[in-house]
C-alpha cells in the first residue's frame, strides 16, 4: 500500500507526517530571529558542485531553435550560497532539494532529499555550532511534544525521545576532535592515524580487508564507521571536529595544525545530522582544490562536467569569514518524528513513486 | 569457498565472519559524502544467534557460506518446533519457531517453501509472500464508519485475526501479504 493510501485508510497517520511542516516553520523561524536572510537557489544548473564521489543527475536544456545545453540537478545548493556570499549578502540560510545518482538503498537517504544549508558571517564553524544548539532547542520547543525529565538539570524543552531512548539536546553539546577520538575510541595515535602506510597497515592488524588498492581513506572512514561512531552520539549530540585536510575539501586548515582543517559533523542516534566547514575563502587553492575533484570524478569513470568558473569568479571578489553548514532536513524530520526510516516522513518515498520493492 | 562484493550483500545472504556462519539481517549502504562507499550491516550468528554490526568497505569481498536450500512441505507442529518434509525424499526435519519471524501463524498443511540448511541445520525460512486463506469467522458489515475506507476484523483457518473490507463474508478465500499482515484480494 501507497503512503497516499494508508493516509485515506489511518488518518491518524498525518500528524507524523505533518512534523516535517513544523520542523521546517522552526528552521525559519530560527535563522529569521538570528537575522539570517532566506535565499533561494536555482535546481537547474549548467554544472554542478564538484564532488569527487557523488554521482548527480544530468538532463538537458532545449530553446525553441533547438539549441542544446547539459543541465544538471544540484547535488548541494553550497556553490551559490557561496555566490551570495561573496557578493555581500550577509549571514543566509536556504531549505531546497538536492539530488544524488546512483546511491543504493538506505533507511537514511533518498535520491531526491531536503537540505538546510546556513552561512553564518562573519563567523567560523564553532559559531555554526553555537546555531545548531539553539537550532535544535527551537525545533522540540515548536514540535512541542515536551516532557518532564527526570533530571532536574535539564529543561523539557532540552529532551528528545527517539526510538525509546531519551537524548539531551542541552548545550554545550559533547565536542570531540577526530584525533581525540581515534586515540580514546580505537586507540591509535594521530602520526598512525594520517599516515597511510601505518594506518592500513594498523587496520590489516585489527582484521580490516586489505589489500594493494585499499586507501586511506577506505580504512580511516572503515575505522570511524566500525569502532568510533558506535560511540559518539549516544546521550546527546556529539561534535566530531577538525578533520584530515584531505577530508575537508571545502574548509580552511587550521592555523594551529595545518594538518587538519576546520571542520565538524554531528551524530545522534547511529544518524549523521550535519557536516560544517570555517569555509575556505581562498579562490587560488579553491580552484586547485575543484579540479582535482574533478579530475578525481574522471578517475572513477564518474559523469563528466565542466568547473563552475562563475564560483571561481566570485571568490575572488573576496568571499567574507564564513561558517557554513549542510544538514539534512529528512533526517531531522526522522528524529522529531520518532521514526526509524526517513521514508515514513515522506508523502512520496522514491520506492513508492518507481515501485521499487524496499528489501 | 564462494565470495561476494560487499555492496552485492542483501538481507537473507548467508556470509562467514569472523569464521562464524552468519545470516544478513540487515544491510544499509553507507556513504560518508567525502569518501567512498560502505555496507552497513546487521549479521546474526546462525549457530549461537548472537548478533554482530560490522561496516565493510563496498568494493571489498565477503566470504559467503555454502547453504543448501530445499523446498520442503510443512506437515504439523508441536510446542515451538514445526516439523517438515522433503517430498521427494520423505525425509523429514524439524524447524525451531524464530526462523519464522513471526510469520508461523500463517501455516497451513502442505504449505511449501524453501528452507536453507548449513551443516544439515536449519538456519533460515523463505516464507511465500502472499498466502491463500480461507475465511472461518465473519460478521456482517456494521453499518456506520463508511467514509474512510472501512475495514472489519475475521479470523481465517489459521486461527488468527486479520483486518479486510467489509464484504468480505465467511467461507471466501482471501490473499493475504505475510510482510504487511495486510489483506490483498479474493483469491
Amino acid at each position: 500500500m501507497k503512503t497516499f493510501q494508508k493516509l485515506k485508510e489511518k488518518p491518524e497517520l498525518w500528524k507524523q507526517y505533518f512534523v516535517r511542516e513544523k520542523v521546517i516553520d522552526a528552521i525559519r523561524a530560527y535563522f529569521k530571529g538570528e537575522g539570517f536572510h532566506e535565499a533561494e537557489v536555482p535546481l537547474l544548473l549548467p554544472t554542478p558542485s564538484t564532488e569527487p564521489f557523488l554521482e548527480v543527475f544530468k538532463t538537458k536544456l532545449v530553446d525553441d531553435q533547438g539549441h542544446k545545453w547539459d543541465g544538471f540537478l544540484p547535488s548541494s545548493p553550497e556553490f551559490a550560497m557561496k555566490k551570495l556570499l561573496s557578493a555581500g549578502s550577509g549571514s543566509i540560510f536556504t531549505i531546497t532539494k538536492s539530488f544524488r545518482n546512483g546511491e543504493g538503498r538506505s533507511s537514511r537517504h533518498n535520491p531526491e532529499f531536503s537540505i538546510l544549508e546556513w552561512y553564518r558571517t562573519p563567523g567560523d564553524y564553532m559559531d555554526v555550532a553555537h546555531d545548531f544548539e539553539g537550532l535544535m532547542i527551537k525545533i522540540n520547543q515548536t514540535i512541542g511534544k515536551l516532557r518532564k525529565p527526570e533530571n532536574q538539570q535539564i529543561r523539557a524543552s532540552e529532551i528528545l525521545m527517539y526510538q525509546g531512548k531519551e537524548y539531551s539536546l542541552k548545550a554545550p553539546w559533547e565536542r570531540i576532535s577526530v584525533a581525540e577520538a581515534f586515540e580514546k575510541y580505537a586507540g591509535i595515535d594521530t602520526e598512525t592515524m594520517l599516515d597511510g602506510k601505518r594506518l592500513t597497515a594498523c587496520g590489516k592488524q585489527r582484521g580490516y580487508q586489505v589489500d594493494e588498492k585499499t586507501t586511506w581513506e577506505e580504512i580511516w572512514n572503515q575505522i570511524i564507521a566500525n569502532e568510533i561512531e558506535p560511540k559518539l552520539g549516544q546521550k546527546g549530540p556529539t561534535i566530531l571536529y577538525d578533520y584530515p585536510v584531505s577530508q575537508a575539501a571545502l574548509s580552511k586548515k587550521k592555523v594551529s595544525d595545518p594538518r587538519f582543517a576546520e571542520r565538524f559533523e554531528v551524530f545522534m542516534a547511529g544518524m549523521e545530522l550535519g557536516n560544517c566547514f570555517s569555509e575556505l575563502t581562498d579562490w587560488r587553492e579553491q580552484e586547485a582544490r575543484c579540479l582535482a575533484d574533478l579530475a578525481l570524478r574522471q578517475a572513477q569513470g564518474k559523469l563528466a562536467y565542466p568547473m563552475d568558473t562563475d564560483f571561481i569568479e566570485a571568490l575572488k571578489m573576496g568571499m567574507p569569514e564564513t561558517g557554513g553548514i549542510a544538514v539534512g532536513v529528512d533526517r531531522l524530520v526522522a528524529l522529531f518524528a520518532d521514526a526509524p526510516d526517513i521514508a515514513d516522513t515522506l508523502f512520496f518515498p522514491v520506492g513508492e513513486l518507481f515501485n521499487i520493492s524496499i528489501i | 569457498m564462494s565470495t561476494m562484493r560487499a555492496n552485492q550483500l542483501k538481507t537473507g545472504v548467508f556470509v562467514l565472519y569472523k569464521g562464524q556462519p552468519c545470516a544478513v539481517v540487515k544491510c544499509e549502504f553507507y556513504f560518508p559524502g567525502k569518501g567512498s562507499a560502505f555496507a552497513r550491516t546487521r549479521m546474526k550468528n546462525v549457530k549461537t544467534g548472537n548478533v554482530y554490526e560490522y561496516t565493510f568497505k563496498s568494493a571489498e569481498m565477503v566470504e559467503t557460506v555454502d547453504v543448501d536450500t530445499v523446498e520442503l512441505q510443512y506437515l504439523y507442529s508441536d510446542g515451538d518446533i514445526y516439523y517438515f518434509m522433503n517430498p521427494q525424499t520423505y525425509d523429514q526435519f524439524e524447524v525451531d519457531k524464530p526462523l519464522f519471524e513471526g510469520k508461523e501463524k500463517y501455516l497451513l498443511a502442505e504449505m511449501k517453501m524453501f528452507v536453507s540448511f548449513y551443516e544439515g541445520k536449519p538456519i533460515g525460512v523463505r516464507f511465500p509472500l502472499k498466502v491463500t486463506v480461507k475465511v472461518t469467522e465473519a460478521s456482517d458489515a456494521v453499518a456506520g464508519n463508511t467514509v474512510n475506507a472501512p475495514k472489519k476484523t475475521v479470523t481465517i483457518e489459521t486461527g488468527v485475526e486479520v483486518m479486510v473490507p467489509l464484504f468480505i463474508k465467511q467461507g471466501e478465500t482471501i490473499i493475504i501479504d505475510t510482510a504487511t499482515d495486510e489483506y490483498v484480494s479474493r483469491a
